[in-house]
């Protein structure tokens, strides 16, 4: 049974080469009958001799390749016990060969490089370490670690920057956010206080933004994001938002930084509008901090206390001029701000600054349960008179919980609350043009939960409120108290886009010179990411 | 007053050897547990990463910052494992001994030649990683190498204790040689054999122990498994007759229930990290609870 079974699988073979190999044999045949005992005798003799043949060539490939990969093995002077070698020849053998006990393979030169001598690590100062981790080695290493380390050293700015894999000095990165809007009101541009935020009824592009960020050298990082946005009548303005760069290895737990940036101020202030959690600017932070956010060209430093929580003090110090220092020294719309004419004067002293401490803290509840929170403030001069002084209070508040068991970052659950006071010294403005200096008390706050329930999917609700002081000298709409609730609804369908629904109903309250009204408006939001994986701040 | 000196002496003395530690922060419990092991009782080990949570979207915590600052090692994985999350931390953590470059900066994936590295880096495909598939550490010739490196840089900047570490890992490495041959004889009847997985993150395991994890939930890296994927995985499981899915802590339970219900497959819970299941607090345990769970499944 057996050999016929054998007979099956080489008879093409046999019969082929045994007429090779034996033409006297085929010539016997002659007219005698086809299945002549002789016949088959012969038959079986050259199969047998074919089945040897063919076994003593496979033991022979066998043992070539063991050869082979003891060469490649001991080729490596890997530290191991003495009888590392195996094979991966068992799956071509027959299931019928005896088994022998190979050890299992415990070392393998596919995966991991060469060890020791052969390219030695470096230290600190450059100087090679006897027995260092190879870290790099042509051969076998795919990615060498200057290029995942970022550090330009001998960094030639006329190589190519290729994004992904590692091999760059910057990261680049492009996002493209819009808008489809509608509102219950006209003049949508007046109910939205934030500049990003949705303008007109109908598709809005008011964050078209490019980040690159990477290591300047051993020293500095530097930072850029350089927006586009398209107003209303379809023309591109251009924003240079941030470009700064900042020091990586200062003694004492210290950082400096400088250039244009964002005020640390609060949590919104100093994060940029396509990684909030709506689609539209809280009322208290354009309305304080002004449309764009408190942000211009200064310094600041900041000290990691050595305290065993995390605790961080920040002094950052800005021009605040212009309409990115919305409540300091803000020639305003056509030259008037709060109904004065602006004095829009040069900087006469340090006082002409705006002046940003901060303090922040935060805690672990537990291992899956974090709070953050901060105090700040940001004082400077106003525009409004020819010695008007602003001062804003701050306070912020972070509760996030987040599963053990988070996959892609949910499910979670994070509330966050800011409030805001702003004292504001309204003067007589250009050439004492206004009849009364007064003097506004305004605070308001805004609430928000978001509760990412799925994969991808994340609820949000929240609360904004505003009290602004009334007067009887200004009618400037932006002075009335108002307040808003927001709901919205959020998928990600990764990371790097975004598709965001979000319902919002004002409450504008009517003022001395205005009457209030009620607006409901409806967003539909989508972003997308191109380039760099862009982290995750806290 | 004899007494009030002594317990000076003792707490000064507790004082000054939890001074001499070297402070290793490990981003992911996998790395954790080679350094505990390569640096015994020389080393004050934290690990920023639960064991059961995804490695990729770990939240940048501030009191992370403050293991940071204080850190003579780091490790970290490299090759993007960590990049949506440690840069701003170490950012914010100022540490010139961690900084890229330097010995107390490990970087694991550095000196391995990595899998699925793709010719063409597009999102198109999913969540891929440019610099090849940083689920490297379930294959522990991998580790092996790991627990060089890390005791090459406990050395480098611990010099007193070098001799301790290098027979650490040299236990480690006799430690791993040996369970190879156990590991490797529980899974030799099954080579060839194809599991399903929810994520590609078991490509270096398949390939160390013969196995064909090449069936997944997930229709592409990071994309949420879809009802028409479903189908076609059912249909795949059932035409190469797999028998088993394994699932880590992170991942929805229930869409493999719902494919192992359809087609008799079991669902293996199977965990990256040391931690991630009862019983592995350890690399060696892990690894030996991986094998036993996927050989009894594959049985």
């Amino acid at each position: 049974m057996k050999k016929l079974f054998l007979m099956l699988v080489l008879g093409p073979i046999a019969i082929a080469s045994a007429q090779d190999a034996a033409p006297a044999a085929s010539q016997t045949r002659g007219n005698s009958t086809p299945a002549a005992a002789t016949d088959v005798q012969e038959l079986r003799t050259a199969v047998q001799s074919l089945t040897e043949t063919v076994k003593a060539l496979q033991q022979q490939v066998k043992d070539q390749q063991t050869i082979i990969e003891k060469a490649h093995l001991t080729g490596e002077e890997a530290p191991l016990p003495s009888p590392e070698i195996a094979t991966a020849t068992k799956a071509g053998s027959p299931p019928s060969a005896p088994v022998e006990p190979t050890p299992f393979p415990t070392a393998d030169n596919s995966v991991v490089s060469s060890t020791q001598s052969s390219s030695p690590g470096v230290d600190a100062n450059g100087a090679a370490l006897p027995g260092a981790f190879p870290t790099t080695d042509a051969s076998v290493v795919t990615s060498a670690p200057e290029t995942m380390s970022n550090t330009g050293t001998g960094a030639s700015l006329t190589q190519p920057i290729t994004i992904g894999g590692g091999k760059n000095y910057m990261n680049i990165s492009f996002d493209g956010m819009f808008a489809l809007a509608y509102s219950s009101a006209r003049d949508l541009n007046r109910v939205e206080v934030g500049d990003h935020d949705p303008q007109q009824r109908g598709f809005n592009a008011r964050n078209i933004e490019l980040a690159f960020d990477g290591a300047v050298d051993p020293y500095f990082e530097g930072f850029a994001n350089i927006v586009f946005k398209l107003d209303n009548d379809n023309q591109t303005e251009v924003e240079v938002e941030e470009v700064f760069l900042q020091t990586t290895n200062l003694p004492f737990n210290l950082q400096l930084k400088g250039g244009q940036f964002f005020a640390a101020f609060g949590r919104i202030n100093p994060t940029h509008p396509h990684t909030w959690d709506f689609a539209d600017d809280p009322l208290v932070h354009g309305l304080f901090l002004g449309p764009d956010g408190l942000r211009g060209v200064g310094g600041q430093i900041s000290w990691t206390l050595p305290t065993p929580w995390y605790s961080q003090l920040l002094l950052g110090v800005q021009n605040g001029r212009g309409s990115t220092a919305y409540s300091f020294r803000n020639p305003g719309d056509s030259g008037v701000f709060e109904g004065r004419l602006t004095t829009d004067r040069e900087m006469r002293g340090l006082e002409d600054f705006v002046w940003i401490p901060r303090w922040e803290n935060s805690v672990d509840l537990s291992p899956t349960q974090v709070i953050l929170a901060g105090v700040s403030g940001a004082f400077g001069s106003n525009d409004t008179g020819t010695n008007t002084r602003t001062q804003i209070y701050g306070g912020d508040f972070l509760y996030k919980w987040k599963s053990a068991h988070a996959e892609g970052g949910f499910p979670f659950v994070k509330w966050q609350t800011e409030v805001m006071y702003r004292r504001f010294e309204a003067g007589l403005g250009m050439d004492d043009s206004f009849p009364v200096a007064e003097t506004f008390h305004d605070w308001g706050m805004y609430s928000q939960v978001l509760w990412g329930f799925k994969k991808g999917w994340v609820a949000g609700v929240r609360g904004d409120y505003v009290d602004m002081q009334d007067s009887k000298f200004t009618d400037d709409p932006d002075r009335q108290s108002r307040s808003r609730v927001s709901a919205d609804l959020t998928w990600y369908p990764t990371e790097f886009s975004k598709i965001r629904l979000q319902y919002n109903h004002d409450f504008i309250d009517d003022s001395f010179f205005l009457a209030g009204r009620d607006v409901d408006s409806v967003f539909l939001q989508f972003e997308f990411i191109l380039g760099a994986h862009g982290a995750h701040k806290f | 007053m004899k007494k009030f000196l002594l317990i000076l002496s003792v707490i000064f003395s507790c004082a000054l050897s939890s001074q001499a530690k070297l402070n290793v922060v490990a981003t992911l419990p996998d790395f954790g547990s080679l350094a505990r092991e390569v640096g015994g009782d020389k080393v004050e080990v934290m690990v920023l990463a639960k064991p059961t949570e995804d490695p990729h979207f770990v939240d940048a915590r501030p009191s992370f910052v403050v293991q940071l600052r204080t850190a003579d090692v780091l490790i970290e994985g490299g090759a993007e494992l960590e990049i949506g999350w440690l840069p701003p931390l170490l950012q914010n953590a100022r540490n010139p001994k961690i900084e890229a470059g330097k010995p107390g900066r490990v970087i694991a994936a550095e000196g391995l030649r990595l899998m699925n590295v793709p010719a063409n880096a597009t999102r198109a495909a999913g969540d891929v990683h440019a610099l090849g598939n940083p689920h490297f550490m379930t294959d522990p010739i991998i580790a092996k190498a790991v627990a060089q490196h890390i005791a090459q840089a406990f050395s480098a900047i611990d010099p007193a204790n070098a001799a301790v570490y290098e027979a650490n890992n040299k236990k480690f490495e006799a430690t791993i040689n040996a369970k190879l041959q156990e590991w490797g004889a529980a899974m030799l009847p099954f080579k060839g054999q194809n599991v399903v997985a929810y994520h590609d993150s078991w490509v270096y395991f398949a390939h160390r122990f013969g196995l064909n994890i090449d069936v997944f939930l997930e229709p592409k890296p990071g994309i949420p498994p879809s009802p028409s994927h479903l189908v076609e995985v059912i249909a795949q499981v059932k035409a190469r007759k797999i028998k088993a899915i394994i699932i880590e802590p992170f991942h929805d339970r229930k869409i493999a229930e719902k494919v192992a219900s359809a087609t008799g497959a079991k669902v293996v819970d199977f965990a990256q990290f040391p931690g991630g299941m009862a019983g592995t607090d350890s690399y060696v345990k892990l690894m030996d609870t991986l094998v036993s769970r996927l050989a009894a499944a594959l049985k």
